[in-house]
């Protein structure tokens, strides 16, 4: 039998690597701004208390925690306090931040857990407006664009309780491939959205290449949320126009206001997933590996196709700035036009203040002058498209080019605004509070077919979509006996055009 | 004689009270009020950091006992303990036998060898091995393909099939040191007289272990099941960082279980400290089961 060849990285590769990235950063490839001392730091609008202090930070990390760290050193310098950052992945966030906040310790400002309910933050106490700490907040707040700060997101009771410095303009599931392997492949992924047959064909095409060295395909298995990103969006590409965000909005079509995880256009997704499976294209050992731990594989040359986020432009470019690769929209059903994508209004990254906080004036000063133009200037030419920087004139001053740029300029093609029921109804909020995800998960179900231990996956699928629906159904039962004037209705927005943005006034016309 | 009021001999043996007082409150503390606090909450509907908390009696016990993720969860915490203590017993024994024999001069290497797992901290081991047993370049698949053993690399971690034998032999790995040492010292409690009387007897090699040996040290390995037993229940830092349950719930132990109900999850939902601390009583309730069980057949065979 033959044996397979192994990719070998030997250490003179990885010394080259550094090597040409040293030169790189000498050379000024990398953006200025990212090195420590040359913040513009404005003086406070108002004198900030003398006595110093430590001021505790956490969020996902990623690129903001690459930005954070260029900045924070500067900052509290010139502030005369200490900063403690922890950037740390959502799955830590989901565990730290709940425990923290029970036994009081919190960090003074911090991202709430993925699918919290900010409307429970506030109610219970946790957190504390930024009004008292954010010089002319009106003002401030004038500069953002629409949509960003609404109440029943991160407004209530008339004050900003939640700041978001970003934009959630993005998907994490772009073509993010090898530029040599899917040339070498045939197929160039920027003359057109390549189809389902024609990824597979070129991750089989690839994998062919490699005689075992590379394969066509990879994701990190073992990072549930993963498989359910990847055929969320897949599918709302196909056609299956539905929200974004938590349980509540995701997998659900406004127009009818119900799940949708059983359509024609999930099924597609999954069977495209099982099918690069099968044809033998998929990296081996998929399964223990986690969405990082894939991505850091990319520029080693393992795979040819993931289907990732625009982070990996930022980390890749640090880590192997050699590396060329290519990023494009997610792929479509064959046979079929590219729908819209959507998002809910709002921005992204949104960071609380605790309530037992004594650092408000400093983390109010920080934050204001990073939601100035300035301020947005140097985040988005330190994050680029990976979390894009919410104020799109400051991202077109930033002179971003590359991945970047192309990939901004993608998702302002391909994203649209999309229905809130939070924005509808605040009481929403409370129906996010109670519920529940199902056991087994849409991510766990399509995690279970992949592996094989679950079979059939329209059956799969039509038994989530009804454990969701049934999720849903019992979350608003428990909102109402406790109070909450919700019904399933909510959900429903007659009026919604799935190819135009669902601004203010499509809600004042329901 | 009269017998003295309890007062007077609780105040007779007084010192003894107040020194046994700081262990006692230590133990309230941290062993007697988490316990009651946790059957406390599981009587309720409370995600843990909310204000609202609801009682509901027994409905989280109710909705546990017709979980069949959480009958899995119990079914393979058990597969774990059965696969993994039987083997670290007869090995930690025939390690410990070899060992024991002062004739080997190299004894107390190997005795460091074989225990320095059980000192590295078992986060690191668990982070450790899913490199060491990962599909693409590591040494485990590099071996089993160098040697023809395979012909395309196994997925140990990402395969259900062999995810919790995988995760099973490198439990047995990183303890068995300490295993050996439990053996080591029930060995050495065995009289040198004894080896000698019996080598006068006549019996030598499996006889002597098996008629003279065994029996002696029968006591110690019920005690030692019964630690081992234990152990192999509370797995969760090794299954966390190995493969955190997966893929698809198949190396999901109970501790998982209960770690990933009482938490936020991925899947973005508020977390259930109420439901988690039912399935921890209904499991804590389980394993204490066992080791009473344990106990009365430590008992009987001390009587034989």
């Amino acid at each position: 039998m033959k044996k397979k060849k192994e990719l070998k990285i030997s250490r003179r590769t990885v010394m080259k690597g550094a090597l040409a990235a040293g030169a790189m950063m000498s050379a000024g490839s990398i953006p200025s701004k990212l090195f420590a001392g040359e913040f513009n730091i404005p003086d406070p609008l108002k004198p900030l208390p003398t006595t110093g202090g430590n001021m505790r930070w956490i969020d996902s990390g990623d690129m903001k925690g690459v930005f954070w760290k260029k900045l924070f050193p500067e900052y509290a310098a010139s502030r005369g306090i200490t900063i403690e950052y922890d950037g740390l992945p959502w799955k830590e966030i989901n565990k730290i931040v709940p425990i923290a906040i029970r036994n009081g310790t919190v960090h003074d400002v911090f991202q709430l857990p993925i699918g919290m309910d900010p409307g429970v933050a506030v109610s219970e106490g946790w957190v504390q407006p930024w009004d008292d700490y954010i010089e002319n907040i009106d003002e401030w707040l004038g500069a953002f664009p629409s949509g960003v700060y609404l109440p029943g997101v991160n407004q209530f009771n008339g004050k900003t309780y939640g700041t978001c410095l970003t934009a959630n303009k993005r998907t994490g599931t772009c073509l993010l491939y090898s530029e040599k392997y899917m040339s070498e492949a045939g197929y160039d992924p920027q003359a057109g959205r390549m189809t389902y047959s024609e990824i597979r064909d070129a991750a089989k095409k690839i994998t062919k290449n490699g005689n075992g060295q590379y394969y066509g395909w990879i994701i990190g298995g073992n990072q549930v949320n993963r498989w359910e990103d990847v055929v969320h969006t897949f599918g709302q590409v196909g056609g299956a126009h539905s929200g974004r965000g938590g349980f509540t909005n995701r997998h659900i079509n406004f127009q009818n206001g119900k799940f949708q995880i059983a359509s024609d256009q999930y099924m597609e997704a999954v069977e495209l997933l099982l099918q690069l499976k099968s044809d033998g294209s998929a990296f081996p050992g998929v399964m223990s590996m986690n969405a990082p731990q894939a991505r850091a594989l990319m520029p080693q040359g393992a795979a040819g196709m993931i289907f990732q986020g625009p982070w990996c432009i930022g980390v890749w470019g640090r880590d192997a700035p050699d590396w060329k690769y290519g990023i494009a929209s997610e792929p479509v059903p064959d046979g079929k036009e590219a729908q819209p994508l959507y998002i809910a209004e709002g921005g992204s990254n949104t960071f609380w203040l605790s309530a037992n906080s004594t650092m408000g004036p400093f983390a109010g000063d920080l934050i204001r002058f990073m939601g100035t133009e300035q301020g947005q200037i140097y985040w988005a030419q330190t994050v680029g498209a990976a979390d894009p920087a919410v104020n799109p004139d400051a991202v077109a001053k930033a002179g971003l080019t590359g991945p970047s740029a192309q990939a901004l300029a993608m998702f302002a093609e391909n994203i649209l605004v999309g229905p809130n029921p939070i924005v509808r109804n605040k009481d929403v909020g409370i129906v996010a509070a109670k519920s529940r995800v199902p056991d087994p998960s849409l991510a766990l179900v399509i995690q279970g077919l992949y592996t094989g231990q679950l079979k059939g996956v329209e059956a799969q699928l039509k038994d989530c979509n009804q454990r969701y629906e049934d999720a849903l159904d019992k979350a608003v039962e428990e909102a109402r006996a406790d109070g909450a004037n919700v019904t399933r209705d909510d959900w429903v927005f007659p009026n919604w055009d799935v190819y135009s943005n669902y601004g203010a006034e499509k809600y004042q016309e329901l | 004689m009269h017998k003295k009021p309890l007062s007077k001999q609780i105040y007779d043996a007084r010192w003894c009270y107040l020194f046994v007082l700081p262990c006692s409150i230590l133990t309230g503390m941290f062993v007697i009020y988490p316990i009651g606090m946790s059957w406390y909450f599981s009587l309720l509907d409370w995600s843990g950091f909310t204000k609202e908390a609801k009682f509901i009696g027994l409905q989280n016990y109710y909705e546990a006992v017709n979980d069949e993720f959480f009958w899995d969860a119990f079914i393979r915490s058990f597969i774990f303990m059965f696969g993994t203590v039987p083997v670290k017993i007869v090995l930690g024994f025939i390690i410990a036998v070899f060992l024991n024999n002062q004739v080997l001069k190299l004894a107390p290497f190997f005795r460091t060898v074989i225990f320095m797992p059980v000192v590295t901290a078992i986060a690191i081991i668990g982070i450790v091995m899913t490199f060491v047993f990962s599909p693409f370049n590591g040494p485990a698949n590099k071996f089993l393909m160098s040697t023809n053993l395979t012909s395309a690399p196994i997925d140990f971690l990402g395969n259900p099939d062999t995810v919790l034998p995988t995760v099973m032999g490198v439990y047995v790995w990183k303890w068995l040191g300490i295993t050996m040492m439990y053996w080591l010292a029930a060995l050495q409690t065995v009289p040198q007289d004894v080896y000698d009387a019996a080598k006068i007897d006549g019996a030598e090699g499996y006889r002597l272990w098996i008629h003279i040996i065994l029996p002696i040290v029968l006591p110690f390995a019920i005690v030692i099941i019964l630690v081992e037993a234990v152990g192999a229940l509370n797995v969760f830092p090794l299954i966390e960082t190995m493969t955190a349950g997966g893929p698809f719930f198949s190396s999901e132990v109970m501790e998982i279980y209960i770690f990933r109900t009482a938490f936020v999850t991925d899947s973005g939902t508020m977390p259930r400290l109420g439901y988690a601390c039912a399935a921890g009583v209904f499991w804590g309730v389980a394993v204490l089961f066992i080791t009473v069980l344990q106990g009365l057949w430590m008992r009987r065979t001390r009587r034989i």
